[in-house]
């Protein structure tokens, strides 16, 4: 089969079709990291890039990603983890005393689409545990989001913590969120600042390749 | 029609289009502003946030500003029991010890609900403590529809209805009668950027049946504010502030938080905005004062005087009344072109700047007691010293 029709699938967000071409794929002996690079990453690529041109929609796109995942879920089983490969670790959280998660989960779904793994700390995250959180996983990214005026200074003690435990240098922070500013992310000594999350995984890109 | 100034931004926008962290100085500068102005009701809460001011201590050198500058009501701490409980103390060293707090309460406080359908401890707190001594708070939910609640309006307002009312029923069962203000603050999301949209018909829409659901539950309403999504004091921001400023004259909302200054949706401050749209509160307080209709406004007298022909300038009818009959615009530009090139042909933006400048500099704060003065300043000096 064409994985032509596969990404198609996946950028239009059919994600009951997106199950039988995938097994069809898998039936025919494609290659199973064919089958996720040209085909369901293809497609959602697409889909972040039509978003980012204004051609789709916030919920359109999070349709692609479903269906992405529902192809994935077939594939994946059929992969050892040397065959897995990643463009980085992405370490993701929404900082101490914040519980807002929509933007945080933006982000995440963008940077999962763009072939990175995410491991996401969730919400009301303290320094003290993205610090462990680090020394644990030893991430490439340590990715902070903030909604409030009132949080925002806990990415500065993250970041802080981060130092105080040694482990600041081994990684690179981008933070974000609605009161967050390039300016602010500047003054906290954070490396990149996305303003929103179509841009993430361009700013993530960058850090990882310089 | 109780009109405050926006809340909670962490940015200035300059009339350069360059923006800044706010500080404390423009926090002073906006508590003046509004003791100032005609038209905002209260001095405000969190008028800008203060970056140069260290969080542990920013919701008392806010209210101190707010007693300092302005005689004005202000706004509780909604940050947790003890930012709650320092901002009580502090305005009853101001009001003294005759201050019955439940009889005459003075502190409005704002408890926004996290949707869907949760609030958060820090918020609890201070709900709990304005609820115990009877000072009014409102419920303030803001859903974003097709992000926190459904996609639908008439979805939202469920969702939004079900976090004020559970949030009032709590104000009763903690003290009964303590007055609670049915908060509707929802907007809907930009589904391009992902984006919260405020400046959008939906939330107009919004705001208005709000409105009309807490007007059946007898309660007074927190609904229209003048956001928008601009950037910057443009046309943009005009139309959309205007519309949404529009629904409270038309839906009879009581308490419009973000009056003035707000841009960007929640996230910036303007000098420039803030004397615009203070102008057009000024204009929805003389649309909700309707049109007086009584034997002298019919003005049958006068109409007989003039007769056919003729003009009414100059008559006694005309002198006594057009002052309270028409509001006077402070900024917007009226008469020739000629006049208005003549003296700059400024942009309402420019006159704005300009305006705001010259209410600074001929600012003077009100009287306050030597003796509170001292007591407030040593309360403050106790705890943060």
């Amino acid at each position: 089969m064409d994985l032509k029709e596969l990404s198609n699938s996946v950028t239009n967000g059919e994600f009951e079709k997106i199950k039988e071409l995938t097994q069809q794929a898998i039936d025919e002996g494609i290659d199973a990291s064919q089958i996720i690079n040209d085909g369901l990453i293809a497609g959602m690529m697409t889909a972040g890039q039509k978003w980012k041109d204004g051609e789709m929609f916030m919920p359109e796109v999070l349709m692609s990603a479903h269906a992405m995942h529902e192809g994935m879920n077939l594939v994946k089983p059929l992969l050892s983890d040397q065959d897995i490969s990643t463009n980085g670790t992405v370490l993701l959280g929404t900082v101490e005393d914040d519980l807002h998660d929509i933007g945080k989960n933006l982000v995440g779904m963008m940077l999962e689409s763009s072939g990175y793994k995410v491991i996401d700390i969730g919400i009301d995250v303290p320094a003290e545990t993205f610090a462990e959180k680090v020394k644990e996983v030893n991430p490439d990214i340590v990715a902070m989001s903030a909604l409030l005026t009132t949080t925002m200074m806990a990415m500065k003690k993250t970041i802080d913590v981060l130092k105080e435990h040694g482990v600041r240098d081994k990684v690179k922070i981008i933070v974000g969120g609605a009161p967050v500013s390039q300016e602010f992310a500047d003054e906290i000594g954070a490396d990149g600042y996305a303003s929103d999350a179509a841009n993430a995984p361009e700013v993530v890109e960058d850090l990882i390749n310089n | 029609m109780t009109f405050i100034p926006g809340f909670g931004a962490a940015y200035i926008n300059e009339i350069d289009n360059t923006r800044r962290a706010g500080t404390m100085e423009d926090f002073d500068n906006f508590a003046k502003l509004t003791a100032a102005s005609p038209y905002q009701n209260l001095t405000g809460g969190v008028l800008i946030d203060p970056s140069d001011v260290p969080d542990e201590r920013k919701h008392i050198d806010m209210a101190y500003s707010c007693i300092k500058n302005s005689n004005k009501c202000f706004m509780g701490s909604s940050y947790g029991a003890k930012n709650a409980q320092e901002v009580i103390n502090m305005t009853s060293i101001l009001y003294g010890t005759e201050w019955n707090m439940v009889k005459k309460p003075v502190l409005l406080t704002l408890i926004n609900t996290l949707t869907p359908l949760i609030f958060d401890d820090k918020m609890l707190e201070s709900l709990i403590e304005h609820s115990k001594i009877g000072q009014p708070v409102i419920i303030a939910s803001h859903a974003v529809a097709g992000f926190t609640s459904p996609v639908t309006l008439a979805g939202t307002l469920v969702i939004q209805n079900c976090e004020i009312l559970s949030g009032i029923v709590l104000t009763q069962l903690i003290r009964e009668g303590t007055p609670a203000v049915y908060g509707a603050a929802s907007s809907i999301a930009d589904m391009g950027s992902a984006s919260l949209s405020a400046g959008s018909p939906e939330v107009a829409l919004i705001a208005n049946a709000s409105t009309q659901i807490s007007k059946y539950y007898g309660l007074p309403c927190k609904g229209a504010s003048s956001v928008c999504d601009a950037k910057i004091p443009d046309a943009q921001s005009g139309y959309e502030s205007m519309m949404n400023l529009l629904m409270v004259p038309t839906s009879g909302s009581n308490i419009v938080l973000h009056a003035a200054g707000i841009l960007e949706g929640y996230n910036v401050m303007s000098y420039e905005k803030f004397i615009i749209d203070d102008e057009m509160c000024g204009m929805m307080k003389r649309m909700q004062k309707g049109i007086e209709v009584n034997k002298d406004t019919l003005a049958t007298d006068v109409i007989n005087q003039v007769g056919s022909g003729g003009h009414f300038m100059d008559k006694q009818h005309t002198f006594i009344n057009f002052r309270k009959e028409f509001l006077t615009p402070k900024i917007s530009n009226r008469g020739s072109f000629d006049t208005w090139r003549n003296k700059g042909a400024l942009q309402v933006m420019e006159a704005a700047n300009k305006k705001y400048k010259e209410i600074l500099k001929n600012f003077e704060p009100p009287d306050m007691p030597a003796d509170v003065e001292k007591d407030i300043k040593n309360y403050i000096e106790k705890l943060y010293s």
